[in-house]
């Protein structure tokens, strides 16, 4: 194994120095640096010209320009030296304090888009393998892979003109007229009688139900001005809270489980009393008070499983954690609802909260829960549009690899032995599907570092893959290479650890 | 009942860490209350391609467009350009005295009241600094750099400020006198401000005194004799080169002092800027009831235009296209204006004994095919309706000189094209012209093709020489290898020294080798007239000379859009690269 680890890093730095130098020279040579200055009238253009060249060390041919980088670069691996030295860009600013600033922009951007789309992929990829060959399947896949051929800009001028420009004129006049409200109904009562399928009475009544319910949820939302003054309320929160106790146990533990059972229930009762009794603190909490209220919510949880688990405390625990975890979201979410009205009105929003550029609301100050929303409203649409564009991925090889579980032997065992459906899809096929995914997230990761080139430009979040376009358009080879050795060696990491992991996980795989 | 042990102590345990949480909970919890914003003054935001990346704009790197703007709105300076490119001096800043024309001198006093935003008044310590930066003194460097040392690198030509002797100080420290050992026209032009003299002492590791000590004690610099490096001024120039570029907000806020109405407040990187008033500044420039503007970095003309339309932002300054200028002339309740930008892309002639155009009949018969008119229709004006052709070599439409060069140049002979007339100079002739341009600008593609086509018509055989990116910069200084040039010029309006540049036999841009004696000599005696009306005389002199010898076309402007929304009015055009901001003073806020 470690033998294994060795040669894996040993030629991963061979092959790091080669394409460095491959892609130092195909930089260097992709274009003129001096062209902005070669169209100047001044009269000193010969001097700036030479300024620049001396600035870059162009008089020096390109292969040999790369071992003054390589040397600059090398002195980054002395720890705690400081001499870090990637060079300067065009504009004369040092490379190393650029690199950070865009890290941070795109690592902001890309997780929340990543995590999505692995959550919503996985979900969506066992519904449709479960109903394959149905209605439900084949219009996800037509959905999935609409949205996977679709340009990112494109996409992102969609989502910024309806969901951005579209919704902020709505809230002018924040009131949803009777054809679309029915439209909505109709649409949200064929996608769950999908979901749920069956003979076609349950179908039916699927349908009328949530077409109900989505048409009181909206007549609701109109009467109460809720897009103005959205909240989850006290009510609300209890439905929900009780729904993601009773919905988590139904999965984890089946319902015959009482002791996972009561173990969730006390959970959602206890974010119920919370919703009541943590308002105050709540207004004047800081990240760190959420922090140790996230911590609280989750020792809170397993705690209670602990205490009420008795012969399957593992179980009960771990059903605690996720009902707590879930409706102490709901509370956050409903006290940032209750900051959306004071949000939307301040000087700097003036009535239009969902964003289209930027990652902040310049000169916009407040407390944690106005921040957040402003975090929210910008980052709403460049993560809906990254998250579309990568579902297709996720989706397709859940599906796929659930199917090809569900047809191995040891499922017909296992529901030959008599285990329920439940059991035999969740801890039997699921969790052998997911081992596949180990690949994909960790290429993901690779390319979180990497940015979204085009995403990053049309939503203006200057993170990796602007730094890399725009220094790449410049023919200035010294951020492109800061961002090449950063992509690459976070690439390379991922992929030594998705090898490690899959050894971990599928005992049929060994590392020699 | 009885109470097992266990269940009292975790119950004694859940209580432990309730209270220890708490206690936690208790200390890191905000008792900040939220500052209710100012409700009186108006905040102006403008989306901005690129970001800001100097504060010192007087270096070759820092003098980048957005740098410039940022400059505008919080340095104050004895003039400014307005959008004619014509001088406008601010008196609640300074004066500048002509004191006598021969020897030129020059007089810059600062008013009394006016300071750096950190209350140290501004004088002429800075002045000198601004001076020493510019005007290459000391620099003792010949041509190659091989030996002696230059100091500053300054964005503008040392050429011509060089002249001038160390200044004279007087008026208690308000002002400096510089004369200059010789002619030169383009003094009206040079500024000593620079950055704050005291800051840059402190950073360089100087007290104020030490570094105009420094500068005193420092000998003029001499091509023909190099002396040693004096390593404390290397310091002083090495700070000032290097130490005001930065991709963030400088922990040391005395790096971006304000002398102007607007002070930065804030960066926030790669996405806002954002300056507030400055409260020291005692001019005139500033504009009524607005109290704070952001620039916002958006780099996608789209993108832009939808932040517009969004209200995000207030005034945008995209890249044209024909795209961006649809979409926003769709959009209602947004102004959008168009017009030139300082840059333009023209025809040049090689005028190479033995080559093709080395017989003036053939010169003007090309010039004759080039179908300029239509290419402005293709390329300029889908972005532009309102494009005109340009006429001048030398002048841009709005600038004073324009109508006066265009009227008498004879450039009305080119504005359609005459194939007979083509024809008939060549007199049957079929020469082969090799026509270079950089083939990964598609505009020039464009123009190529379309002068391809109608100079065929005439007989001319014309052949492609589109040059990649990375090689026609190159080629310029090759004439052997082309006989015209497509390619572009950029420019800020102002000043006569770039004509000499471009124009007279012996300089290193006039590519194409066009020689006119008579040009030469009226080009010598511009450069050594101070007089702006003088200077345009000349001038249109020069531009008649280029278009009867055939120096080639000029052809098309590039055009540039900007467009503002509901909240503020007050915006104008200007080609210059202030752009919209060029007259911030007079916007307001709309009702």
């Amino acid at each position: 194994m470690l033998s294994f680890i060795v040669r894996r890093v040993f030629v991963s730095a061979l092959l790091l120095l080669g394409a460095s130098f491959i892609m130092y020279i195909l930089t260097a040579l992709s274009g003129d640096p001096l062209e902005e200055l070669r169209g100047s009238r001044d009269p000193n253009r010969a001097q700036l010209i030479q300024l620049r060249s001396d600035q870059l060390n162009l008089d020096v041919p390109a292969p040999l320009r790369y071992f003054g980088w390589l040397a600059g670069a090398a002195k980054c691996l002395i720890p705690m030296a400081d001499s870090c030295d990637l060079g300067v860009n065009i504009l004369n600013q040092p490379v190393t304090g650029l690199i950070p600033m865009a890290l941070d922009s795109t690592i902001q951007l890309i997780t929340g888009a990543t995590l999505l789309a692995i959550v919503v992929g996985i979900t969506i990829g066992i519904v449709s393998a479960l109903r394959h060959n149905t209605g439900f399947d084949y219009s996800v896949t037509f959905i999935i892979f609409l949205l996977f051929s679709m340009p990112a800009f494109w996409i992102a001028v969609l989502l910024k003109e309806f969901l951005a420009i579209g919704f902020n004129d709505f809230l002018a006049q924040p009131v949803i007229s009777l054809p679309a409200i029915l439209g909505i109904a109709v649409v949200a009562g064929i996608i769950w009688q999908a979901m749920v399928a069956g003979p076609r009475r349950r179908r039916v009544i699927v349908f009328v139900i949530s077409g109900l319910a989505t048409t009181a949820l909206l007549v609701f939302f109109n009467l109460s001005d809720w897009f103005r003054n959205p909240g989850l309320g006290a009510v609300m929160i209890a439905v929900s809270a009780f729904g993601v106790a009773v919905l988590v146990t139904g999965l984890i533990a089946g319902f015959k489980d009482r002791r996972a059972m009561t173990t969730a229930l006390i959970n959602a009762g206890l974010a119920v009393i919370a919703y009541f009794t943590l308002q105050n603190l709540f207004d004047m909490s800081s990240w760190a008070t959420i922090s140790i209220l996230a911590v609280a919510t989750l020792v809170v949880g397993l705690a209670s499983g602990w205490l009420v688990g008795g012969d399957d405390r593992a179980v009960s625990m771990r059903i605690g954690a996720i009902t707590a975890v879930l409706s102490g979201g709901l509370l956050l979410i409903d006290r940032f609802m209750q900051s959306w009205a004071l949000y939307s009105a301040d000087r700097a929003i003036g009535g239009r909260p969902i964003a289209t550029v930027g990652s902040s609301t310049p000169t916009l100050d407040g407390d944690i829960w106005i921040m957040g929303i402003d975090t929210f409203t910008h980052f709403l649409l460049p993560t809906i549009s990254l998250t579309l564009i990568s579902l297709a991925g996720y989706t397709r090889y859940v599906r796929s690899g659930m199917l090809d579980v569900l047809d191995q032997d040891y499922i017909r065992t296992a529901r030959a032995k008599g285990l329920d459906e439940r059991t035999v899809i969740v801890r039997h096929a699921f969790r052998n599907a997911l081992i596949p995914l180990a690949t994909l997230v960790a290429a993901d990761i690779g390319a979180i570092i990497g940015g979204a080139i085009i995403t990053e430009q049309v939503f203006a979040i200057s993170g990796m893959g602007q730094l890399f376009i725009r220094s790449l358009s410049n023919v200035d080879p010294n951020p492109v290479m800061a961002y090449f050795v950063v992509v690459s060696i976070v690439a390379l990491i991922a992929n030594l650890i998705a090898d490690l992991s899959y050894a971990a996980l599928d005992p049929r795989v060994r590392t020699h | 009942m009885f109470i097992s042990t266990p269940h009292v102590k975790r119950l004694a345990m859940a209580g432990a860490i309730a209270g220890v949480a708490s206690l936690f909970l208790a200390g890191c919890t905000t008792t900040d209350d939220l500052e209710t914003p100012a409700e009186s003054g108006g905040t102006v935001r403008i989306a901005e391609v690129n970001e800001l990346s100097s504060f010192n704009t007087g270096t070759a790197d820092g003098n980048v467009d957005i740098n410039n703007q940022l400059d505008y709105f919080t340095q104050g300076d004895f003039f400014h350009l307005d959008d004619t490119a014509s001088l406008v001096y601010d008196e609640g800043f300074g004066t500048v005295e002509l004191l006598s024309e021969d020897p030129l001198s020059v007089k810059y006093t600062v008013n009394d009241d006016v300071v750096w935003s950190d209350g140290e008044s501004i004088d002429a310590d800075d002045m000198l600094l601004g001076w020493a930066a510019q005007s290459g003194y000391f620099d003792d460097a010949d041509a190659e750099a091989t030996v002696g040392t230059t100091y500053f690198s300054p964005a503008g030509s040392t050429t011509g400020l060089d002249q001038m002797a160390f200044p004279e100080v007087g008026d208690d420290g308000k002002s400096i006198t510089v004369t200059y050992s010789g002619p030169y026209a383009d003094w009206t032009l040079f500024s000593p401000m620079s950055v704050p003299a005291h800051v840059l002492a402190e950073q360089a590791g100087f007290e104020p005194d030490g570094m105009i000590a420094i500068l005193e004690a420092a000998t003029e610099g001499n091509v023909d004799a190099p002396v040693e490096t004096n390593a404390d001024l290397r310091a002083v120039a090495d700070f000032w080169n290097n130490g005001y570029a930065t991709s963030s907000l400088p922990s040391d806020s005395s790096l971006y002092l304000s002398s102007g109405p607007f002070v930065v407040s804030s960066w926030d990187p790669a996405q806002s800027v954002t300056l507030s008033v400055n409260d020291t500044y005692t001019g005139d420039l500033s504009p009524v009831g607005i109290d704070q503007i952001v620039v916002r970095f958006i780099g996608d003309a789209n993108a832009q235009v939808q932040a517009l339309q969004n209200g995000e932002v207030d005034i945008i300054n995209p890249q044209a296209s024909a795209d961006t200028l649809s979409s926003l002339e769709a959009l209602t309740g947004v102004k959008v204006l168009t017009g030139d930008t300082g840059s333009y892309d023209h025809v040049d002639l090689n005028f190479a004994a033995g080559g093709v155009f080395a017989d003036a009949n053939v010169r003007e018969a090309f010039l004759k095919t080039i179908p300029r008119e239509q290419i402005l229709d293709a390329i300029i004006r889908p972005l532009d309706p309102e494009a005109e052709l340009l006429n001048s070599q030398i002048f841009f439409p709005g600038v004073n000189g324009y109508d006066e060069a265009t009227s008498t140049n004879g450039s009305d002979a080119y504005d359609t094209v005459d194939i007979s007339g083509a024809t008939a100079l060549l007199a049957g002739a079929t020469p082969t012209v090799r026509l270079a341009y950089s083939n990964a600008n598609t505009n020039r593609v464009d123009a190529f093709l379309a002068i391809q086509a109608s100079a065929a018509e005439a007989g001319f055989i014309v052949v492609d020489g589109g040059l990649p990116a990375d090689q026609w910069g190159d080629a310029l200084a090759l004439p052997e290898t082309w006989d015209a040039f497509i390619f572009g010029w950029s420019t800020v309006g102002a000043g006569v020294l770039g004509v000499p540049q471009l124009f007279d036999s012996a300089s290193d841009s006039n590519f194409g080798g066009f020689s006119d004696p008579a040009a030469d000599a009226l080009m010598d005696q511009l450069l050594a007239t101070t007089d702006a009306d003088t200077q345009v005389e000349l001038q249109v002199g020069v531009e008649k000379a280029l278009w009867a010898g055939g120096f080639g076309l000029p052809m098309y402007i590039l055009p540039g859009v900007i467009a503002f929304g509901p909240n503020v009015d007050g915006i104008e055009y200007s080609p210059w690269q202030t752009g919209p901001i060029w007259n911030f003073w007079d916007w307001t806020m709309a009702a």
